[in-house]
């Protein structure tokens, strides 16, 4: 698969093989550190608002005035869906960056710092709207709801500081290439790679959204076009959304093969996932809209079949996955049609956490696809169904793959080890966050069967018999929320006692081999422009249509509303 | 590689179902960007089929890739007109016509053409077409008057941007090609 390398590259080499036998440098472990413990932090505070609001939905705790529910549910999408996620992601794969390419380039290194510190500067100028009761947007934030500017300004300085590490990635794989000729960017930089252009790409709709809408919440136009600016949205809207799910299938491929002592996928066919994930992603931000009026039929059905689509790589993953289980299963001496699956390592949780994560994929992913179908989504597009589907998705799918990682890239960077404690800990918390996550989803699942709404405080609707037969599952959903609330201080626990207190000592960064005889991967897999363009195609296919009805047959704009 | 001329045929025979060509033909952009590209990708397929069975042919008559690629431009720009587009819907003889020239005088001549064309050709053939693209989403935009008889103002200015879109996709492959030298990197 890959050449030998050159001599030109001799510093290179012993950089290398330093980062390799030495573990990650201390500015890199330090840039990593820093960007984990703002996504912990994260999780922290915005599980606890969670709760507060878990226990609001469920009856049992009346919000004081000066923070009411929909600041909490604003702050809790702001804290959980942008901060926790694009940390983490931004941490892990920088880590994954330094020990996969040799250390990252000290231009880059700085390059993610000045965009460490313009996403914690917006975040601040956005949250602090919010704490005045002046920004209760929701995270989605479209119009007609109207925050103070503050608030968009504070989003602006989010982009900017995403787009600086993307770029600041994509400097760092540009200049290994060309101290590497010949050889395949390594698969995690490639995953990496994968998830910059793809925060980059979905970010820029939401980009022209957030400019179109400070003017507006300034007053200087008056109006705005509800339809495109909820279009701009949801195309950056569901990209994010997949974008932490790369990062999640980034560890399922490249990691969990080497913590169960196995080897990984086949390397061309993880790249064409990789691939196909990137081109086909901003198209399904299509499928949030599926009950906005404006949209035509035939439209609507085309995006279904975009939407549906993206399906497809995330069925060959499930088909790797478990095919990756078997035979590293069946090399340690499993038998039997599915007795093969006491030879994984169940006790660890580096490998557990991620596991359950895969596994609730599969209802996860069978719900989406159900949200994808028209006439389903009419049935729950308004109601906690929605809710439900998306902690399942990022609550878990994503969220305990994080965790899972959490356990051994933490000490990695901070030259520490998972100790048989804390390794307990995490299997504790792994079976409380999937009791409680279980019971939370499941309740609100069926509750949006029921027709209970979503984004709503609580209310019995002037002790309407529904509404009140809504009771029973919103206080299963209560209980679930605060098993999850003692999972997120266990796992916070964890973190920091991996991050400061663990014994010292030397952990792996574990990548994954191929297999042996593996065919060598194509090089036309390495064509990042060519794929960029296909994307490029597609969202032209997939928006150019809608966009232009949006805005030659616009209705007349709508004026800020400020509903709370 | 006849697998590849079957599924180019049996894409073929899909587009020409009444249904399918009904559907792909009333909207004005999925009629000249979807049914029309997805018919050159037919013959795209079938390419093969051809030249395995007239291999004296091709290699005589398309030696260096040239005259195939100016057959394809001439089918395509043809078909960019407003007006062939109107006939096709009202004129069996044109329809039958698009269903013929596409795959075989647009897509055939084009995978004949492809490998043997120069890097020059190649990035030649796209600047055309770039600008090609450019001219027709100005026209189809800003057109004061109502270009097809079948299709509305709407579906023009749609199209026109789907022009743009492509035009501005293809902008950027070349601007990646110019600065991307692929020699460092193999």
């Amino acid at each position: 698969m890959e050449t030998v390398i050159k001599q030109s590259g001799k510093t290179q080499v012993f950089k290398d093989k330093a980062n390799k036998v030495m573990g990650i440098s201390l500015e890199d472990a330090k840039l990593t550190k820093s960007y984990l413990s703002v996504a912990f932090l994260a999780i922290l505070l915005g599980g606890l608002l969670g709760l507060l609001q878990g226990l609001n939905r469920a009856g049992m705790l009346e919000l004081p005035a000066w923070l009411n529910y929909y600041q909490v549910l604003t702050a809790h999408g702001l804290l959980l869906v942008v901060v926790l996620s694009a940390f983490f992601t931004i941490g892990y794969f920088y880590a994954g960056l330094s020990h996969t390419l040799g250390g990252l380039l000290p231009k880059v290194r700085k390059m993610a710092w000045i965009g460490f510190w313009m996403k914690i500067f917006g975040f601040v100028l956005a949250v602090i709207p919010i704490l005045m009761n002046e920004a209760s947007v929701m995270y989605t934030f479209y119009p007609p709801m109207a925050a103070s500017p503050i608030f968009y300004i504070g989003l602006v300085f989010i982009v900017l500081g995403v787009w600086m590490c993307a770029f600041g990635a994509f400097i760092n794989v540009a200049s290994w290439r060309k101290r590497n000729p010949g050889k395949h960017i390594p698969i995690l930089s490639f995953f990496a790679t994968a998830v910059f252009v793809l925060l980059f790409f979905g970010s820029i709709p939401v980009a022209i959204e957030v400019f179109t809408i400070i003017p507006w919440a300034f007053g200087w136009v008056e109006t705005i076009n509800v339809m495109v600016a909820r279009t701009l949205f949801w195309a950056f809207g569901h990209t994010l959304v997949n974008i932490w799910y790369l990062t999640a299938v980034s560890a399922w491929y490249v990691i969990v093969p080497k913590i169960i002592g196995g080897r990984r996928w086949n390397d061309l066919l993880t790249r064409i996932v990789v691939i196909a994930l990137v081109i086909m992603n901003i198209t399904g931000g299509f499928h949030h809209q599926i009950i906005d009026p404006g949209i035509s039929e035939p439209v609507k059905y085309m995006h279904v079949f975009m939407s549906l689509a993206i399906g497809f790589p995330s069925l060959m993953t499930a088909y790797a996955m478990f095919a990756v289980f078997e035979r590293t299963a069946r090399k340690k001496g499993g038998r039997g049609l599915v007795g093969w699956y006491k030879k994984l390592p169940w006790g660890d949780v580096r490998f557990l956490a991620p596991f359950i994560a895969m596994a609730a994929f599969i209802p996860a992913g069978a719900g989406g696809i159900v949200q994808s179908t028209n006439q389903l989504n009419q049935v729950v597009h308004n109601t906690m169904w929605v809710v439900g589907h998306f902690h399942l998705t990022l609550g878990m799918s994503v969220v305990m793959t994080f965790f899972g990682i959490s356990y051994w890239l933490i000490p990695y960077v901070s030259k520490r080890v998972l100790t048989p404690q804390i390794n307990k800990l995490g299997i504790i918390q792994t079976i409380i966050w999937t009791i409680g996550m279980i019971i939370m989803s499941g309740a609100m699942h069926w509750v949006g069967l029921l027709g209970s709404p979503r984004r709503t405080s609580y209310s019995t609707y002037f002790d309407n018999a529904t509404a009140l037969s809504w009771d029973p599952y919103l206080f299963f959903l209560a209980i679930g929320g605060t098993l999850l609330m003692i999972g997120v201080l266990m796992q916070v626990y964890a973190v920091f006692n991996l991050m400061f207190f663990a014994p010292k000592g030397n952990t792996e960064f574990p990548v994954a081999e191929v297999e042996e005889d593996e065919a060598p991967t194509p090089r036309w897999t390495e064509r990042w422009g060519l794929w960029i363009v296909c994307m490029i195609v597609l969202v032209g296919m997939a928006y150019v249509i809608p966009l232009v009805d949006f805005i030659v047959n616009a209705p007349p704009g709508s004026p800020p509303y400020k509903t709370w | 590689m006849m697998k590849s001329s079957v599924s180019g045929f049996l894409l073929l025979l899909a587009l020409m179902l009444p249904p399918v060509a009904n559907l792909l033909e009333s909207i004005m952009i999925t009629h000249m960007h979807m049914q029309m590209p997805l018919l050159v990708i037919s013959g795209l397929f079938m390419a093969n089929f051809f030249q395995n069975r007239f291999p004296d042919f091709f290699s005589n008559w398309n030696e260096n890739g040239v005259p195939g690629i100016l057959l394809f431009s001439i089918i395509m720009m043809y078909w960019s007109l407003p007006r062939t587009m109107d006939e096709a819907l009202t004129l069996t003889s044109v329809e039958a016509f698009k269903f013929i020239s596409l795959p075989f005088l647009a897509g055939v001549p084009l995978g004949d053409s492809w490998p043997k064309l120069s890097s020059f050709w190649k990035h030649a053939l796209i600047i055309f077409f770039t600008i090609l693209f450019l001219a027709l989403g100005w026209l189809y935009i800003w057109s004061p008057v109502q270009l097809c008889n079948n299709y509305l103002v709407i579906e023009q200015i749609t199209l026109g941007w789907g022009f743009i879109s492509t035009a501005f996709a293809m902008v950027v492959y070349l601007i990646y090609s110019y600065f991307m030298d692929f020699s460092k990197y193999e």
